[in-house]
Formats: C-alpha cells, sequence, structure tokens
C-alpha cells in the first residue's frame, strides 16, 4: 500500500491523460458489458413481468401455442379435481393509433369468475360494470382502462377509444378507470380490458381462448395439478406456471441474447487489450524505477503487486465508472431492443423501466476489476523479473529479442497446427470452439511480428511520399514494437469481430434474398396487421373466395402460421395449401427429393421442415417426429428439409388439411394472391382495400413491399454491427492516443531534434499523424486477414448453435472499404492532440540531458 | 551579426531563478567565440537564446539585424533553418537514420529535391572525412565520428553561424582535439560565425574571443589576436 502511494500515485499524476484513457478502456469495456445486458434483461423482466402482474394469483396457465384451443378445454380444466378456479382469457396487442403511445395490450376475461384471480378496483365508473359481468356482457363496446393510460391520453368513463380489429377499426368505450395497482402497471400501464366474448369477436378468435388461467384447489401441490392436467388435456397443451411464458419468451431470444453476449464480452476483451498496452509500456517506461526499488531492497514480490495493485485499483475506478455509463445508455438500448423484439419476434414489448439488477452490475464490477489484473499480468510479471544492474543502465527496452521473436513465431506455429487439426477433426463442440480460441491466440503471438514486418514493408513507401516525417513514423514503429503492437493486436481483434459479423449478415442477406425470390413469389399478401410478425389477429377462410372473386386476382393462397412448443423450443407451424403452393413456388429441397416431398406433404403423410429446425435439432430426412396439437400428437416422417428463414428457431411446414384437422382452426394469417396476366399490381391492391373497407382490417402488401420490410426487420436484426464498428473506432481512438503519447515522451529528444533542425510545426505534426495513420493501416490489415478466418468460425457457429442457418462464406468487401477510411479517419483524429502537444513542448527541455 | 541587447532570462517555479542578468554582447559575422563559466552561469541558456530555441524574458535578440522577439514559433525555426547549425555535446542523432539521412535530414526539411540533397549530404560527409561511413547507423560509430556527422549536419545549408555547446564534452582527449581542430579548419574555410559553450580551456583558448560569464553575468570578454 505504501509502495502504491510513495510511488505509483506521483506516476499517475504526472500521466493524467494516459491514466485518464487507461481507465477508459475499463469504462468502455464495462459500459458496453453493462448496458447490452441491463437492456437484454430489463426487456426480458419487463416481459415476465407483464406476465406475472397479468397473472394475479395465477398458478398454472393451460395453453397450447399461440393458436388457442376450443371453449370445451374450459369444461375439462374447470371439472379437474386439484383445480379451485379456473378461467379463460384471451391476449391481444393492438394499435393505439394514438401518436406516442405504441400499443396496448387487451385482456380479455370473463368477470364471472376473473375477480378470483385479478383484482379490479375501480377509480371511477360504475361498479356494477365490474360487479355484474351482465352489464359488461349487454355492451360489447365496453372497455376499463388503468388510470395511468387514461390520465395520459386524456380518457375518462364515457370516452371513445378509437383500436383496430379485425373488423376495422372500431370505437370502444371506457366503462371504466382502475385504481393503479399490480395489474394496471402490466405493459407500462398500456393495458385495458375487455369481455372475453367481446374479445372473441374483435379479435376473430370464433369461439376460442388464447389460455385458461387457473388456481389450485388447497390441499393439492402445482406439481400434483400440472401432472392431473396434462393428464386431462394431452400432448398437445402445455401446462406450466405463469413463469414459463418467460423461459419460452428467453429461449426465444436465444440467438439474439447470444449475439448481445459475444458483442459485450468482445467490448471487455477489447478494454483488457488496452489495459495490458498500457501496462506494457509503463513497465518498460520504469525501468529504471523498478531497477532503484530493486536495488533498495524490493522484493520481485513487492514489484509484481505494486502493479497488480495499480491495475486492481485502475480497473475499480474504470468499472464504477463503466456501471455509471452502462446504465445510462441501457435505457436507450432497451428501447432499441425492445423494438427490435417486436418487429423480429411479433412479442410486443414495453420495457420503459430499466432496472440492472445488483447482481450484474456486482458481477460487472468483478469481471472489470478482474479484466484489469488479468490484462496487467504479464507486464507486472515483466517488472518483477527486471535485473536491477541492467534496469539502470541506459538502452531500448521496447525492442523485441530474436530470441522472443523465435519462441513466439515457434508457439504460434504449433498453436496454429493444432488448431487445424481441431478443424479438420470437427465433430465435438468443444474441440472446435478450442479451435477457435487457438486460431485467435495465434493471432495475438503474431501480431507484434507481423506489426514489425508490415511497418519495415511501408518504410519505403512513407520515406517516398514524405523523406523525413515519412521515415521517423516508420522509425517509431520498427523501434518500438512493444508500444505499437497491443495497440494493433487491440484494433485488429475489434476489426476482426467487425469484419465476422458483417460478413455473417451480408452472408444472411443473400440466402435471404434468395429464400423470398423463390418463397415469396406471390404478386400480393393480405394481412390482418401492419406488421407481419404479429398474430393477434386472423381472417375468416371465407375470405379466400371474396379475394378470388376480385377482378385480376387468378390464384388465391391461404396461409396458417402459429407458433408452437416442440422439443420445448418455440418454433414456428406454417400451414399452406402444398397442391397450390408447388404449383407457383416450387422448392427444391436441401434433402429429400422435390416431388415426393410434395406429394406426401399435400397427402398429409409428411413433414416439410427448414434447414434451421433440421440443423438445430439435429433432425434427419426420413425421421418421425412429433408435433403436439390441442387435439392430438402429429406423428410424421420429415419428407423434405428446405430452405425457409419465417423463424429463427426453425419452421415445420405441413399441409393446411392436416393443421385444421388438429388445431380445428380453419382462420388465415397472410393471403397470397397471384394476379392475371395483364393485370396491374396497384390497380389490384385498391380493389382489395376497397372491397373490405370498413367491414375489416386489411392491410395489403406488394411483393416489393414484402421483401423490403423483412430487410428492413434484417437490418435492425444486425444494428449490433454498427454498434461493434463504433466500439472498433473508439479502440481505435483509444489505443492509437494511448500509443502516441508514449511515443511522443519517447520521441521528445528526436521531435526536439527535427524542430531544431528546421522542422516547421506543420512537419512534426505530419510525422505524428503518419505514425497514428500507419498503426490505424497495419491494423486494418491484420484485422481483415483475421476477420477473414473468424468469419468462417462465426459462420459454422451461426450454423451448428445460433440459428442453425447454412450460410454461404462472402468476404463483405463493402464493409471493408467502408472500414478503410473510418478506421484511418478514426487514427487521424486519436493523432490530433498528441500532435499538438509534440510541437508544443519546450526545446531545451526536449534537448536536455539528466 | 548576433546582437544581445540587454538580455534577461528568469526561470519561474517555485523558486524564481536568474539564468541571464542584463547582459549585452555583439558579436560580429566570421568571429570564433568561446563562452566559458561555471555550472548555472547562464551558458546553455545564452546559447538557446542565441538559436531562438528559448525567448527571453526581457532583452532583444537579433541576428543580421532582425529582432527574433514576436517571431512566431515557425518563423523562429525558418531563422534557424537558413541561418544558424547546432552542435550539441551528445551529438543528438536520429538513431534510426543513416549518416547520409541525418545530414540531409535539414534539408529535406527545407523542400529541397532528392537528388540535390543527396549530393549535398556526400560532399559534407566528405568534407568531414566520414566518406566510408555514409550508410551506416549512428550507433555503428564511434563517439568522434558520430560528432563529425552532427557537424555536417549542422553545415546542411552552410549556415552563417553555428552554435556548439560542449562539442568535445563526450569525448575523448584526443578525439576532442580533432573535433576542435575540424570546427576551426570549417570556420576558417567557409568564414562562419561559430561559438561554443565550453568546460576546456584548450578550446576556450583556440578562439579568438572568450566571453567568460558567472552568475548570469558577463564578467570578462577577452579577444585574442591569432
Amino acid at each position: 500500500m505504501i509502495l502504491l502511494r510513495l510511488i505509483s500515485w506521483p506516476y499517475f499524476r504526472k500521466h493524467v491523460l494516459r491514466t485518464m484513457l487507461t481507465t477508459a478502456g475499463i469504462v468502455l469495456g464495462v459500459a458496453v458489458f453493462v448496458a447490452m445486458r441491463t437492456a437484454n434483461q430489463s426487456v426480458l423482466f419487463a416481459f415476465s413481468r407483464t406476465v406475472d402482474r397479468i397473472a394475479g394469483k395465477t398458478e398454472l396457465q393451460v395453453t397450447a401455442g399461440e393458436t388457442g384451443f376450443d371453449e370445451d378445454i374450459l369444461e375439462i380444466v374447470q371439472a379437474a379435481s386439484s383445480v379451485r378456479v379456473a378461467v379463460p382469457v384471451i391476449e391481444a396487442v393492438v394499435d393505439t393509433n394514438i401518436k406516442g403511445e405504441g400499443s396496448l395490450l387487451i385482456l380479455g376475461v370473463d368477470m364471472t369468475g376473473d375477480r378470483s384471480l385479478r383484482e379490479y378496483d375501480l377509480e371511477s365508473g360504475e361498479e356494477a360494470v365490474i360487479d355484474d359481468p351482465l352489464v359488461f356482457l349487454a355492451q360489447p363496446d365496453s372497455i376499463i382502462l388503468t388510470k395511468e393510460f387514461a390520465e395520459k391520453n386524456r380518457f375518462a368513463v364515457g370516452s371513445r377509444l378509437p383500436l383496430g380489429t379485425v373488423e376495422g377499426e372500431k370505437r370502444f368505450t371506457v366503462r371504466g378507470i382502475m385504481k393503479s395497482s399490480g395489474l394496471t402497471s402490466a405493459f407500462g400501464g398500456n393495458l385495458a380490458i375487455m369481455d372475453i366474448y367481446a374479445a372473441q369477436k374483435t379479435f376473430g378468435r370464433g369461439r376460442k381462448f388464447d389460455r385458461i388461467d387457473l388456481a389450485v384447489k388447497p390441499g393439492h401441490t402445482i406439481a400434483e395439478s400440472e401432472q392431473e392436467l396434462r393428464t386431462l388435456v394431452g400432448p398437445g397443451f402445455q401446462v406450466d406456471p405463469p413463469s414459463g411464458r418467460g423461459q419460452q419468451f428467453e429461449a426465444m431470444l436465444g440467438a439474439y441474447s447470444m449475439m448481445v453476449s459475444i458483442s459485450s464480452l468482445f467490448a471487455l476483451f477489447i478494454g483488457m487489450f488496452i489495459i495490458y498496452n498500457s501496462f506494457a509500456i509503463a513497465v518498460t517506461e520504469r525501468r529504471s524505477e523498478v531497477g532503484i526499488l530493486r536495488a533498495l531492497g524490493a522484493t520481485r514480490r513487492q514489484i509484481r503487486w505494486l502493479f497488480l495493485g495499480e491495475s486492481a485499483v485502475t480497473g475499480l475506478i474504470g468499472s464504477l465508472g463503466g456501471l455509471v455509463f452502462g446504465v445510462l445508455v441501457a435505457r436507450a438500448v432497451a428501447a432499441s431492443i425492445g423494438g427490435l423484439i417486436t418487429d423480429v419476434y411479433g412479442v410486443a414489448q414495453h420495457a420503459g423501466e430499466v432496472t440492472a439488477s445488483f447482481a450484474l452490475l456486482a458481477g460487472a464490477l468483478a469481471i472489470g476489476v478482474a479484466t484489469s489484473i488479468v490484462a496487467a499480468l504479464i507486464p507486472a510479471q515483466n517488472a518483477a523479473r527486471v535485473d536491477p544492474v541492467r534496469a539502470l543502465q541506459k538502452g531500448k527496452y521496447q525492442v523485441l529479442s530474436a530470441g522472443e521473436s523465435r519462441a513466439r513465431m515457434l508457439a504460434a506455429a504449433i498453436l496454429a497446427a493444432v488448431s487445424i487439426v481441431c478443424l479438420t477433426v470437427g465433430g465435438s463442440r468443444v474441440v472446435f470452439y478450442a479451435g477457435y480460441l487457438l486460431a485467435v491466440v495465434v493471432s495475438l503471438l503474431l501480431s507484434p511480428l507481423l506489426s514489425l514486418g508490415f511497418a519495415r514493408m511501408i518504410r519505403p513507401l512513407l520515406k517516398w511520399a514524405r523523406p523525413v516525417e515519412g521515415a521517423l513514423a516508420a522509425d517509431s514503429l520498427i523501434q518500438a514494437p512493444r508500444r505499437t503492437s497491443a495497440s494493433v493486436a487491440a484494433l485488429m481483434l475489434s476489426l476482426a469481430m467487425v469484419v465476422a459479423f458483417a460478413g455473417m449478415a451480408r452472408a444472411s442477406y443473400t440466402s435471404i434474398i434468395d429464400w423470398m425470390n423463390t418463397a415469396l413469389n406471390p404478386d400480393l399478401f393480405v394481412l390482418p396487421s401492419q406488421n407481419i410478425v404479429t398474430r393477434s389477429m386472423w381472417f375468416p377462410p371465407a375470405m379466400a373466395t371474396e379475394l378470388a372473386a376480385i377482378p385480376g386476382v387468378a390464384r388465391v393462397q391461404m396461409v396458417r402460421d402459429v407458433r408452437i412448443v416442440f422439443r420445448r423450443t418455440p418454433v414456428m407451424v406454417i400451414a399452406i395449401e402444398t397442391s397450390s403452393v408447388q404449383q407457383t413456388t416450387r422448392r427444391t429441397p436441401v434433402e429429400g427429393d422435390a416431388d415426393e416431398m410434395y406429394r406426401a406433404t399435400a397427402a398429409g403423410q409428411g413433414l416439410m421442415v427448414s434447414d434451421n429446425l433440421a440443423q438445430l435439432q439435429h433432425l434427419r430426412l426420413g425421421e418421425v417426429i412429433e408435433v403436439p396439437a390441442p387435439l392430438g400428437v402429429i406423428r410424421l416422417p420429415i419428407v423434405g428439409i428446405v430452405i425457409d428463414y419465417s423463424d429463427q428457431q426453425g419452421t415445420i411446414l405441413m399441409d393446411r388439411s392436416l393443421f385444421e384437422r388438429y388445431w380445428h382452426d380453419d382462420s388465415v394469417n397472410v393471403f397470397r394472391l397471384y394476379l392475371k396476366s395483364g393485370a396491374q399490381v396497384p390497380d389490384v391492391k385498391q380493389r382489395v382495400l376497397e372491397r373490405y373497407a370498413g367491414q375489416r382490417q386489411v392491410f395489403v402488401l406488394t411483393n416489393g413491399e414484402l421483401k423490403g420490410y423483412i430487410l428492413r426487420i434484417t437490418d435492425q436484426w444486425f444494428s449490433l454491427t454498427s454498434v461493434q464498428i463504433a466500439v472498433a473506432v473508439l479502440v481505435a481512438i483509444l489505443g492509437i492516443v494511448n500509443t502516441l503519447t508514449v511515443s511522443i515522451t519517447d520521441r521528445r529528444r528526436e521531435l526536439g531534434v527535427l524542430r531544431v533542425a528546421g522542422g516547421l510545426h506543420g512537419q512534426i505534426r505530419r510525422t505524428i499523424w503518419l505514425e497514428a495513420l500507419s498503426i490505424g493501416a497495419i491494423g486494418l490489415v491484420l484485422g481483415f486477414a483475421l476477420g477473414a478466418i473468424n468469419l468462417y468460425y462465426i459462420l459454422q457457429i451461426v450454423h451448428r448453435d445460433i440459428a442453425g442457418m447454412r450460410l454461404e462464406y462472402e468476404f463483405p468487401v463493402s464493409v471493408v472499404v467502408a472500414l478503410v477510411p473510418t478506421i484511418l479517419g478514426a487514427a487521424f483524429l486519436a493523432a490530433i492532440w498528441p500532435a499538438e502537444s509534440a510541437v508544443h513542448g519546450s526545446l531545451v527541455e526536449a534537448l536536455e540531458y539528466e | 551579426m548576433i546582437e544581445l541587447d540587454h538580455i534577461t532570462k528568469r526561470f519561474e517555479g517555485q523558486r524564481q531563478v536568474t539564468a541571464l542578468a542584463d547582459v549585452s554582447l555583439v558579436i560580429p559575422r566570421g568571429e570564433m567565440v568561446s563562452i566559458i563559466g561555471p555550472s548555472g552561469s547562464g551558458k546553455s541558456t545564452l546559447l538557446n537564446l542565441v538559436g531562438g530555441l528559448d525567448r527571453p524574458t526581457s532583452g532583444q535578440v537579433r541576428i543580421d539585424g532582425a529582432t527574433l522577439g514576436g517571431l512566431s514559433d515557425d518563423e523562429l525555426t525558418r531563422v534557424r533553418r537558413d541561418k544558424i547549425g547546432f552542435i550539441f555535446q551528445f551529438f543528438n542523432l536520429l538513431p534510426t537514420l543513416s549518416c547520409l539521412e541525418n545530414v540531409g535530414l535539414p534539408l529535406h526539411l527545407r523542400g529541397w529535391p532528392r537528388r540535390n540533397v543527396d549530393a549535398r549530404a556526400r560532399e559534407l560527409l566528405t568534407l568531414v572525412q566520414l566518406t566510408d561511413r555514409m550508410e551506416h547507423l549512428p550507433e555503428e560509430l564511434s563517439g568522434g565520428e558520430r560528432q563529425r556527422v552532427a557537424i555536417a549536419r549542422a553545415l546542411s545549408v552552410y549556415p552563417p553561424i553555428i552554435l556548439a555547446d560542449e562539442p568535445t564534452g563526450n569525448l575523448d582527449t584526443q578525439t576532442g582535439s580533432d573535433i576542435l581542430a575540424l570546427i576551426r579548419d570549417l570556420h576558417a574555410r567557409l568564414g562562419s560565425t561559430v561559438v561554443i559553450v565550453t568546460h576546456d580551456m584548450s578550446v576556450s583558448q583556440s578562439c579568438s574571443r572568450t566571453i567568460v560569464l558567472r552568475d548570469g553575468r558577463v564578467v570578462e570578454d577577452v579577444r585574442r589576436s591569432k
């Protein structure tokens, strides 16, 4: 401790800027980690909280995926010996059409029994509305709002609220306003209560419920009741506590959460490099100081702890800053993630509050400090090894010895060989990831040598461009590879990640566009909701005949898609009119014979599955799978594996007749319209809209509009790439400023001589700028090289573990081209301040000898 | 001609130090002057002020009639570029550049064409008798050879003024004598004004004029006829 005060503190005070930059590395890492995690957690928490608050005293819920089930299931559940009370529920998220309000969660409940599970205390309105359900029933346009929503939008009892329904926009009358309670704060307060039978009509549910909420009879355990109900309702239903919905939601977001985790860990890793760089530089700079301490009797252990203590304090301060900054940024990130989840998964989000859990903050603090200490381990060890006699001699310590270079080369060669073996052996997940890790380690081992090599290569070019400034800039890098290499390594890692994600995004786009061009070829799509992934409202099948009668329409196909739980994972079931689809959209299966695939599917003798589902669930062609449905379990073989990106977790395609039989559901999510030759798309679109004007809520998208919509969602999904580019740019700036600040201190005399010899300010500045640009350029070259390898691994990970997508390797040339000016610009920006400090220092002091 | 007109230089800090106090001097063109005095007498400060490396607290420095006071950093650099060559005790060669590149450095900074730079650098290294060391790095040279390279660099544009701060201070006696002989020879051949700060009395006595400083003041100014 005394050494920290006597030795470290004055050093930090003398190098305030550098200390700040070092700390900024950890602030950046921890802030990104905390912001991403907090935002993700808040979104998950907001969903779970909404589920909890809506659940009230509900102990178990009976569901059958998104499709709902027939009303008679309610009687079966109510008759169960372990059930005290069971009530039906319909849940729908509708657009409020109120600016800035977004969506409203409508809960359709049966007032007769629902009050046993949920509290509905009215602030204003007739209690009779609640007390006597018949009053509510008699007025099917009734709606009860929360106090928060009503006050925000100035609604009172009697106000009329317009809402989008399957029958177009309808006006509902506010009959009551609920007092603030747990229930009313669900979904950010944007909650409304409606009678269940009114909800069935409003949202086109027919004679179906979405869910049954129930409480267990005293004397029975929840587990007993769960068991009894599973037996009674059969395998097509899920019987879970309310928290089970949260778990399903989490499972659905698995791929996204993994992306978030990778990004946040990556940010910490980068922070570690900035710390490593700073401490490696500090140790070389303070060799003589360490030598004096050793000569005065300090043990190696004391020296090691001195540097580790410094890193721990830096890590602690940086982590605290990162926590504050991260929580501040989390709100914006949460809003963005919430929007993304609504658009990609069709699950409405209302993550208004950002709540950082204590465990997360404590964990981030610990990780920040640990990262800082780990980053300083090697420099601290080097400091402890300093020989007092040699340390007190003047000399160069930033160079790489020939022995060290050889050792690095040897280690890199051995590890590279092991990595290649891991890759060729394949198979096991552990072996694959070990190979990936080794590939990164090899690149880190080689980065100082490669930096040196590149610096030597570009020297003639720089000298040719600017004989003095260019040569000196290159020499500065050549003379001090240690000073430069960590910055280059951090930049390399950062860019490698950007390249890999951009490559993955590009490959995904290519693949998605291919799929869209094959599978989504109708001229028009008729939807009940503006958002194609929201499945709150459905159409009746009778509309098919009406649409077919519209002039210009040649063919109408009905599509029903629902999310179900298959092997404990939420996947999509898409019911198609196979024989019709076969004629318009003939897909070539990845596995299986196209003719047999369509024949067996149309005959209800087989199922088609998406390639990503097959990959994620390890399914094989011909394998018989069990698909749970409300009216039994479908046991059929897989007759074809096709490319389909309708859902990240995978898709099961079946014939519509099979779906109707097992789900007892003939409703439609999307009508696919093919037009007669000569018919104009805008004209027919207009006719469809006119046909249903005032009768039904209908949205018509042209082929181009739908594809554009999907690409926009894909854009949102890959918006993380832009966060990474921002982090990469920050890393470039931080690392280069750090390196240049030290470089200028090291080269103070050299720069002084340059000025004495006649170097003008502009010439001195140019030498610093060129050094920065050279670091940026070397980082770019190495980053692109590692990025090319990283992309291969990321595509494999996406295929194996994230989305099961088989993506073609395609180097993201356009992103790479854009990164060159971005990183060089960042490098130049980073050099401005150091360059100014270089030209404004005292010449006399620069030329002084101790 | 170098003129110092009532120059005072103070260093501000926890304790104020007056390095030069009201010094006035005139060094005519072509003179070879030594400045001697004990440590802390203000010798190097005086040299730094003449070379435009530092600015006086009060008074004026004039080089060939042009006042340095009020010039910007870049204007001062231009004065150094065109009129002054520096020779340092520790040579101050750039370690990564060859002898040829070190000597050519000031010429590149002036924007000379590469071919002319190369020709002039070779000419100067020949002048200081380092024909066989042109492509060597400074670390491959002896102390005397390094100082010769530094002298060649100071002469790159044949400046009218050469300022040398302890040019023999880091060399053994024999090498120091050789370097001093070289400076005297170049002074005779090129006619530059030479100002040498030194502790070495033999160096001082070889100059036509010796200025003695003590506590920041000129206490003696001796001219010798050679």
